[in-house]
């Protein structure tokens, strides 16, 4: 297990160090670079020049590369060459407000998915359990601008039918006051989560199908445990590992694909971070945010696997025979 | 996939009865996860209905949330340019010798007055007394003095509206001196602008993320790509702000907008004219016209074919009906030259290019293109999701009906910035040319635009000289004319933008909020 563990953790690094070249190069292609945009439609050449040197935009590409990468390692993110202000500081300010959205529609997500997936695999030849099936396959193709729209028509403060919950922004004062934040996230979370719940809604009812069909779920049923009592003692537990990567691969798409919830419900999330600086041509911010995430997905799917390891008996008597 | 179903009772068992089974084995986790996220789910919304309940009342009588398009990325007002710093900054934060309106109007500010020499060459002005910055330091003339000369000694952003200046001094601390190389009739209309503010030479702090100025409201927090909190400076050294705190609040999309001034979040913000019924039964406020000085231009490239061909521009103008467009967005003005109507110089010239598909057919014809003309246009992206959109659709389906194949190359902003601004590199672009009095572009061949006329540079400098304000907006008039008899450009339309503003809020103009919103007389009545 131990040398499972370290060869995870090399794969990993190595991950991170791919990514953050394919990053630095990808970014170099954008047309356009930021001295002009902070001079904008009045600068002079001369100007736009100067602004250049100044941000040490004129640096070769490698020496750029290292200085970054350097930074990454005593964990530095770099400033903003647009505001100044530290990476680091803007990102965990932005993340004070994706993380819980996003874990808040996992959440919600599964809490839909999994007893309707289930419900639906076991009535799956009765009109409920299509009508549930259909219901997911529609909703999990709503766009989530739409679905937010629709949320905010029905439940907005001010604007919805049951005027409940706050539709804009994000209270100053973070999380000091965590119901008026919790609050503000519960809207966009749920436009998200329902629509992720479908899709992984699916997935489970699939699985939970499977697992009906499997020998050891029948010979349960055999021993006299009802068809659910026999999915839920041995069926889900075998499905339940895939599950469990659905959920993360959701989670980390999740964290990144914020974009357009967060433009919606103006919140100041990470997504939105991160358009408005591949639009500025931040490229330096850019980059650091990108590695971030994908350090988060990478994360993710490092803990995807050391929990198989844990949760799978087999998994770990596979790699002793081999 | 097909499962037989088990001879057992489990198709009768219900949910609950699944839960309970599961409850019993040990491996229970899937349902027990969903039944936790299940409960905070329930109680999270059960927590956010008691919110919802026990909220104050919207807004605390001292604190105004407005709604803005664009906020600065940075608060260096010395070095990024950009609409969002003025809207901001000036009057609220920093100000000038001298203040303007929305309709450009002068009014004192740090100058309390000014007198001009006959010749029009020599400025004085008399310093308030007892002017102080947010950081204690006492204004000066010597702060005045550095405030201009670091500016155009180091070619700040702006600096080239003081091209005229000749010289800057102090005579004793509350007089300026300003010398200039000629008569500059615009000269007090910059001063007011951002290229006259005074700024503190003695101030430490960093001005990307700070501000020490002399105004009413001081910069609280900045919080980039969200919003910006001015609270009101107790110590300001004139008329104190009526209100506490204005929140400068990002919105990135026309929809939220709306959503939270329906909310109560939001006092003041302008609306989407396609949106306004989802606000005009919301009797908390009240929607107002205002006028900008933006104008939507299609930009041709005077120096690449086909549109160095006075014809093929002509043309283009001719087959645009432009009366649609007001239609299509809702309201506005059309425009058929380069000066808007709140500007000196405005003329009504839609008899130069009036709306003539069969003209444009026939032009076309003659400058060779009678089987047609495909040309492509690049447009800044984030223009398309907003009043752009419809425009685009618009003119390409009247474009098509005369002839013309209008391709939309859809770039972002940076790109636009490289491709079609500095390389020249386009046939058309549309752009929103917003700032107030920026016919100074139609007479500089190096502009974008690349119009070359020798005949409307010498009226620009003519007007720029002048020595006083009718001859300017003479001169100007008649070059103006110049420029759309050449056809140089097409003026699409001169957009008017609605405001929803609460009522109980005063104080504030509606006029060309984007380029200048001053909030020192802002006032909430409860």
């Amino acid at each position: 297990m131990i040398r499972f563990l370290l060869g995870r953790a090399v794969l990993l690094v190595l991950g991170l160090g791919v990514a953050s070249l394919l990053i630095f190069l990808a970014l170099r292609v954008l047309p356009g670079d930021v001295a002009q945009v902070i001079g904008g439609t009045t600068a002079t050449p001369e100007q736009v020049a100067r602004i250049r040197e100044s941000l040490g935009l004129n640096e070769s590409p490698a020496a750029q590369y290292i200085a970054w990468v350097a930074g990454l390692l005593r964990g530095d993110l770099g400033t903003s060459l647009l505001t100044g202000v530290p990476i680091g500081d803007d990102l965990a300010r932005r993340f004070e407000i994706t993380l819980p959205l996003t874990l808040l529609a996992l959440v919600i997500a599964l809490a839909v998915a999994l007893p309707l997936g289930t419900y639906s695999a076991l009535r799956h030849d009765r009109p409920i359990g299509v009508a549930v099936g259909f219901g997911s396959q529609t909703l999990a193709a709503v766009p989530a601008l739409w679905a937010g729209l629709l949320l905010i028509l029905l439940f907005g403060r001010g604007v919805g039918l049951i005027g409940l919950l706050p539709t804009s922004g994000f209270p100053r004062s973070g999380w000091q006051d965590p119901l008026t934040a919790l609050a503000s996230l519960l809207l966009p979370a749920l436009t998200i989560g329902l629509i992720e719940g479908a899709v992984l809604l699916r997935f489970v009812r699939s699985a939970a199908l499977e697992a009906l069909d499997q020998d050891y779920v029948r010979a349960g049923a055999a021993r006299g445990l009802t068809r659910p009592q026999a999915l839920a003692r041995h069926g889900l537990p075998n499905v339940g590992l895939s599950i469990v990567s659905v959920s993360g691969l959701i989670l980390a798409g999740l964290i990144t694909g914020a974009v357009l919830i967060e433009a919606l419900f103006n919140l100041p999330g990470v997504g939105r971070m991160l358009v408005d600086d591949v639009g500025s041509r931040d490229i330096a911010k850019v980059q650091s945010e990108v590695f971030f995430l994908t350090g988060i997905v990478l994360v993710i799917g490092a803990l995807i696997d050391v929990a198989h390891r844990l949760i799978d008996p087999r998994q770990r008597e596979r790699a002793v025979a081999a | 996939m097909t499962t037989d179903p088990a001879p057992t009772s489990g198709t009768e068992e219900s949910l609950e009865q699944l839960g309970a089974a599961n409850a019993r084995t040990r491996k229970r986790r899937n349902i027990a996860i969903g039944v936790v996220a299940g409960l905070v789910v329930v109680g999270g919304a059960g927590a956010a209905t008691a919110f919802a309940v026990n909220q104050p009342a919207p807004t605390p009588e001292s604190e105004v949330t407005f709604a803005v398009q664009l906020l600065p990325d940075n608060l260096d007002i010395r070095t990024t340019t950009g609409a969002a710093l003025d809207q901001l900054l000036i009057d609220n934060v920093y100000e000038g010798l001298v203040s303007r309106d929305a309709s450009g109007t002068i009014s004192p500010s740090l100058a309390k007055e000014w007198q001009v020499s006959d010749d029009g060459l020599t400025y004085t002005f008399t310093l308030n007394e007892g002017t102080t910055f947010s950081n204690g330091d006492a204004l000066t003339s010597a702060d005045v003095v550095w405030s201009l000369e670091d500016l155009i000694d180091n070619e700040r952003a702006d600096a080239k509206t003081l091209s005229s200046v000749e010289s800057v001094r102090s005579d004793g601390d509350e007089t300026v001196v300003v010398e200039l190389k000629a008569p500059d009739p615009t000269l007090l209309y910059n001063l007011a602008g951002r290229a006259g503010l005074v700024l503190d030479q003695d101030a430490e702090n960093d001005p990307q993320t700070s501000a020490v100025g002399s105004g009413p409201f001081l910069v609280e927090e900045f919080n980039a790509g969200d919003s910006v909190v001015l609270t009101r400076n107790a110590d300001y050294w004139g008329e104190k702000a009526k209100i506490g705190t204005a929140v400068f609040q990002l919105f990135a999309d026309n929809n939220a907008i709306l959503n939270a001034l329906n909310e109560g979040a939001v006092q003041f913000g302008a609306v989407d004219k396609n949106l306004q019924a989802q606000i005009a039964d919301n009797d908390a406020f009240t929607l107002e016209e205002g006028f900008a000085s933006d104008k939507y231009t299609l930009a041709f490239n005077n120096k690449a074919a086909p549109f160095t061909d006075v014809r093929v521009r002509q043309a283009v103008r001719a087959a645009i009906d432009h009366d649609a467009i007001v239609e299509a967005l809702g309201g506005g003005n059309t425009l058929y030259g380069p000066i808007v109507a709140s500007d000196p110089g405005y003329e009504d010239l839609s008899d130069v290019a009036p709306y003539d598909p069969d003209e444009a057919k026939a032009l076309l014809a003659e400058a060779g293109y009678a089987d047609g003309l495909s040309v492509t246009v690049t447009i800044p992206a984030f223009y398309a999701s907003t009043g752009f959109g419809p425009i685009l659709d618009l003119i390409t389906s009247q474009l098509a009906d005369v002839g013309i194949t209008l391709n939309a190359n859809q770039v972002e902003f940076p790109a636009w910035l490289n491709d079609v601004y500095t390389n020249h590199d386009y046939q058309l672009s549309i752009v929103d040319h917003a700032e107030a009095r920026d016919f100074a572009n139609w007479a500089n061949p190096d502009y974008y635009f690349g119009y070359d006329n020798a005949q409307v540079q010498a009226l620009w400098q003519q007007a720029t000289t002048a020595s006083d304000e009718t001859v300017y907006a003479e001169k100007l008039s008649e070059a103006a004319r110049i420029v759309s008899e050449d056809a140089a450009a097409d003026w699409l339309v001169n957009p008017t933008t609605l405001v929803a503003v609460d009522k109980r809020l005063t104080g504030v103009s509606v006029d060309s909020t984007s380029s200048r919103l001053n909030v020192t007389a802002a006032a909430f009545d409860e």
